[in-house]
C-alpha cells in the first residue's frame, strides 16, 4: 500500500504494483466540437473539443473547460462526426482572381466620372 | 433580528458547504475522465467560496475571522450534517450525494432569496447561477448512470440506499425553527424537506432508481449539534495542519 | 507545467526524410518558411508527425501527473484564499492536459492510446514531477518556479509551426500567468513571514533547485535531427537558452527575498552575459527519467488507480452507436 505524502492517496489504499489494465477503444467516448460566444452580439467561435458520451454532458463539460473564467455567454456543441469540412489541399478554391472586382466595394469608383461631368458642365451648374 | 437563530442557521449551512466542498475537492486530478474532473472541481470551488461568504456574514455578526472559524475548529464544534463528512468512496456515492445534497442546497438558497435577513438574501441571489449548474450536472449524471450498464444501475441503487438516511439527516431541525419562521428569515427544515422530495422524485424516476421503502427511513441526526462520524475529526485536522505549524503566521 | 520534450539519446538515428515526396516536402517547408501554420489534415513528413505527437503527448502527461505533487496539499491548504487558488491551479493543470491531449489527437493518436502509454510507463513526462512536495512550501516553490520555467518553454513553443499545439499553448500561457503570480505571492508571504516560514521556504528551495536546473533538459547535441526540428519549428529554443532565460529572470527575484540558491558557482558572468552554474547531475536526471526517482512508481500507480476507478463510470455512459473520428482542430 502506498503511504503517500498526500492523505487522499493514502486513504485510497493503492498497491504500488497495481495491475496495468489498458483502456479499450472508445473508453474516452466520442469528441464534440465546442463553439462559444464571448458576449451577446458576437459570433460563436470554435474553441476546442471535449470528449463526452452525449450532448448534455458535452455541454456540461464545455461550460467548465472553456467557460470557467466567465468569458462565454453561450455555448454550442456539435459531434465532430457531424461536421463536414473542406480539405486544406483544396485551399486554392478560396483564392480569388482580380477580375472578380464586381463583388467588392472597391470595384465601384464614381468620383472620376462625377468630377469629369462637373468640369464639362461647369457653365450650366 | 434574532441573532442567535440566524447564527445557528448560518453555521449549519456554512459547515455543510465547507465540508462538502472539501470532500468534493478530493477528486481534483483523480476524476473518472478529464473533462468531468474539471467540472467537478469547479463545483467544489463554488461550494467553498459560498461557505466563505457565509462565514464572512458570521464574522460581521461578531464571530471570529472566516479562516480561523472554518479551518481551526474541532469536529465537535461543527454543525454540518453527517452526510457531507462521509468519505468520497467511488463515483456512485459521490454522484448520489452530489445529487441529494445539491438539490437541498439549491432549494434552501431559493427559499432564502426572500429572507428578511438581508445579507443572506443577497448571497442567495448572487449564487443562483452556480447552484443551477450544480443541479443540472447532478441530474444529468444520476439519470445517465441510473440508465447505464447493469453494473452502474446496481451501484447507483446501492449508493442511494446507503445515502438515504444520511440525506434525511440534512433536515435535522434546530432549536430556533419557530423564531426563524416567525421573523421571515427561513421557512424551516420541514418545508425544505417537502420541497426537496418533490424536486428529486422525478429525477430518481428518470434514473430508474427507487427511494428506499418508507418503513426503513431513520434520519441520521446529531450533526447539527456537534455529533459526528470519525471521519470529520480526521478531515478538520488535515484542513488545519498547515495553519497549526505556526499559528502566529499569515499564510 | 512542462520543461522540454525529452529526446532519448539512445534512440537509433533516423533516416528522417526517407521516402518523403520531395515536392510535397518542399511545399511543406516553404509554408513554414513563410510563417504559415500547419493544420491537422495537411500533408506532413512522418518525422514531423512523430516528433509532435511525442512532444505534445509528453506535455499532456506532464500536466496530468503534475496535478499530483501539488494536489498533495489540496486538503491542507491554509485558509480560503489558498485553498481556492490551489484547487483552481490544479484544475487548470488538468484542463491543460485536456487541451494538449486534444491537440495531439488531431495528429492521429487516440487519447486512449496516449493514456495507455502513460500508465504502462512507455511514454515519459516531465521529470520534475517525480519529486515529492514534502511541505506546503514545496507546493509554493513549484507554483512559482516550475510554472515560471514552464511559461518560458510554452511561450517559445506557442510560436511553433503546428496550429493546434500553438492554439492550446496560447490559452495555457494565459492561465499559467495566474499560477506564477499565485506561486510568487505564496513564496513572498513565506519568505517575509515568521522565522519558521522563512526556514520552511528556504528548505523547499534547496530541495527543488536541482530538479529546477534539470527542468529544461541537458544541453542539446547539435545534430542533423535537431537542426531539422528547429527548421520545421517543432523545437523552438535550445535547452540551454531556455535555462539561461529562466536564470536571468528569476535568480534576481529569489535573491531579492534574501533566499539562498544552493549553488556556490551561480553568478552572472559579466563577460559573456550568461549565468555560470554548477553543471547539474545529469546521471541523476537519467536515473529519475528511467524510473529511479523518489515518486515515479507512486505517480504511475495513482494514475492507474484513477483510470481503473473511472472505468465503470465511462463504460456506463458509452452509447452503443458511437464511433470515434479524429477531432478537427
Amino acid at each position: 500500500m502506498i503511504k503517500s505524502l498526500d492523505p487522499r492517496i493514502t486513504r485510497e489504499q493503492i498497491e504500488l504494483n497495481n495491475p496495468i489494465n489498458p483502456l479499450a477503444d472508445m473508453d474516452q467516448w466520442e469528441t464534440y466540437e465546442v463553439f462559444h460566444q464571448k458576449k451577446r452580439g458576437d459570433q460563436h467561435e470554435h474553441v476546442g473539443i471535449v470528449h463526452a458520451p452525449n450532448l448534455e454532458m458535452a455541454l456540461l463539460f464545455s461550460k467548465e473547460q472553456f467557460g470557467r473564467r466567465g468569458i462565454s455567454v453561450n455555448i454550442w456543441v456539435v459531434k465532430t462526426s457531424n461536421v463536414f469540412a473542406s480539405d486544406y489541399d483544396d485551399a486554392d478554391i478560396f483564392e480569388t482572381v482580380p477580375d472578380k472586382q464586381y463583388r467588392e466595394a472597391g470595384g465601384y469608383k464614381v468620383m472620376e466620372m462625377i468630377n469629369k461631368y462637373k468640369k464639362e458642365n461647369k457653365k450650366i451648374i | 433580528m434574532n441573532t442567535i437563530a440566524i447564527k445557528e442557521l448560518l453555521y449549519k449551512m456554512a459547515d455543510d458547504l465547507l465540508i462538502m466542498g472539501h470532500r468534493n475537492s478530493e477528486w481534483t486530478g483523480l476524476g473518472p475522465v478529464i473533462e468531468e474532473d474539471i467540472a467537478f472541481s469547479s463545483m467544489a470551488q463554488d461550494k467553498i467560496g459560498q461557505a466563505g461568504a457565509l462565514f464572512e456574514i458570521l464574522h460581521q455578526l461578531g464571530e471570529n475571522e472566516p479562516d480561523t472559524v472554518a479551518f481551526m475548529r474541532d469536529a465537535n464544534k461543527m454543525h454540518c450534517s453527517q452526510f457531507v463528512e462521509l468519505p468520497n468512496g467511488e463515483y456512485d456515492f459521490s454522484m448520489i450525494r452530489h445529487f441529494l445534497y445539491d438539490h437541498a442546497d439549491q432549494l434552501r438558497f431559493e427559499m432564502l432569496v426572500n429572507s428578511s435577513f438581508e445579507p443572506l438574501a443577497q448571497v442567495a441571489k448572487k449564487i443562483k447561477g452556480e447552484l443551477k449548474y450544480h443541479v443540472f450536472h447532478a441530474n444529468t449524471w444520476v439519470v445517465k448512470l441510473g440508465n447505464g450498464t447493469e453494473e452502474s444501475k446496481a451501484r447507483m441503487q446501492t449508493a442511494l440506499n446507503e445515502s438515504w438516511n444520511y440525506a434525511l439527516g440534512m433536515f435535522e431541525t434546530g432549536d430556533f425553527e419557530k423564531e426563524l419562521q416567525s421573523e421571515n428569515i427561513f421557512e424551516g427544515e420541514e418545508a425544505l424537506k417537502t420541497r426537496w422530495m418533490a424536486n428529486i422524485t422525478p429525477f430518481i424516476e428518470k434514473a430508474n432508481l427507487k427511494v428506499p421503502d418508507q418503513s426503513t427511513w431513520a434520519p441520521i441526526l446529531g450533526g447539527r449539534k456537534g455529533y459526528h462520524t470519525e471521519y470529520l475529526q480526521q478531515l478538520v485536522e488535515e484542513m488545519g495542519e498547515v495553519f497549526r505549524l505556526d499559528p502566529t503566521a499569515q499564510w | 507545467m512542462y520543461g522540454n520534450a525529452y529526446i532519448d539519446p539512445n534512440e537509433k538515428p533516423l533516416s528522417i526524410l526517407d521516402g518523403e515526396d520531395p515536392i510535397k516536402l518542399a511545399e511543406f517547408e516553404a509554408r513554414i518558411d513563410r510563417g504559415e501554420k500547419i493544420e491537422p489534415k495537411d500533408w506532413m513528413p512522418k518525422e514531423y508527425r512523430k516528433q509532435l505527437i511525442r512532444m505534445i503527448e509528453q506535455h499532456a502527461h506532464s500536466e496530468i501527473i503534475g496535478a499530483l505533487p501539488e494536489g498533495t496539499w489540496i486538503t491542507r491548504a491554509p485558509g480560503f484564499k489558498r485553498k481556492l487558488a490551489l484547487m483552481a491551479k490544479v484544475q487548470d493543470e488538468v484542463g491543460h492536459a485536456q487541451l494538449l491531449y486534444s491537440a495531439a489527437e488531431t495528429l492521429g493518436k487516440s487519447r486512449e492510446a496516449m493514456i495507455n502509454d502513460l500508465i504502462t510507463g512507455k511514454s515519459k513526462y516531465s521529470n520534475v514531477f517525480n519529486y515529492p512536495a514534502l511541505t506546503w512550501a514545496d507546493s509554493c516553490i513549484i507554483a512559482w518556479l516550475i510554472d515560471a520555467g514552464a511559461i518560458i518553454n510554452q511561450v517559445a513553443n506557442s510560436k511553433g509551426s503546428y496550429g493546434p499545439y500553438g492554439r492550446a499553448l496560447e490559452r495555457i500561457c494565459v492561465e499559467e500567468s495566474f499560477h506564477l503570480k499565485y506561486g510568487h505571492h505564496n513564496v513572498v508571504t513565506l519568505a517575509t513571514g515568521t522565522p519558521f516560514q522563512r526556514q520552511m521556504v528556504q528548505e523547499a528551495l534547496t530541495r527543488w533547485w536541482p530538479p529546477i536546473m534539470h527542468f529544461f533538459g541537458p544541453s542539446d547535441k547539435i545534430s542533423n535531427h535537431t537542426t531539422i526540428l528547429m527548421r520545421w519549428k517543432v523545437k523552438m529554443a535550445s535547452n540551454d537558452d531556455m535555462r539561461q532565460q529562466f536564470l536571468n529572470m528569476y535568480v534576481p527575484k529569489i535573491w531579492d527575498l534574501g533566499l539562498v540558491v544552493p549553488d556556490v558557482n551561480l553568478k552572472l558572468n559579466e563577460a559573456t552575459g550568461l549565468w555560470d552554474y554548477t553543471e547539474p547531475d545529469w546521471d541523476e536526471f537519467k536515473r529519475v527519467i528511467n524510473g529511479g526517482g523518489p515518486c515515479n512508481a507512486e505517480r504511475l500507480a495513482v494514475r492507474r488507480n484513477a483510470e481503473e476507478k473511472g472505468r465503470w463510470v465511462r463504460k456506463a455512459l458509452l452509447q452503443k452507436d458511437s464511433s470515434y473520428v479524429t477531432p478537427l482542430a
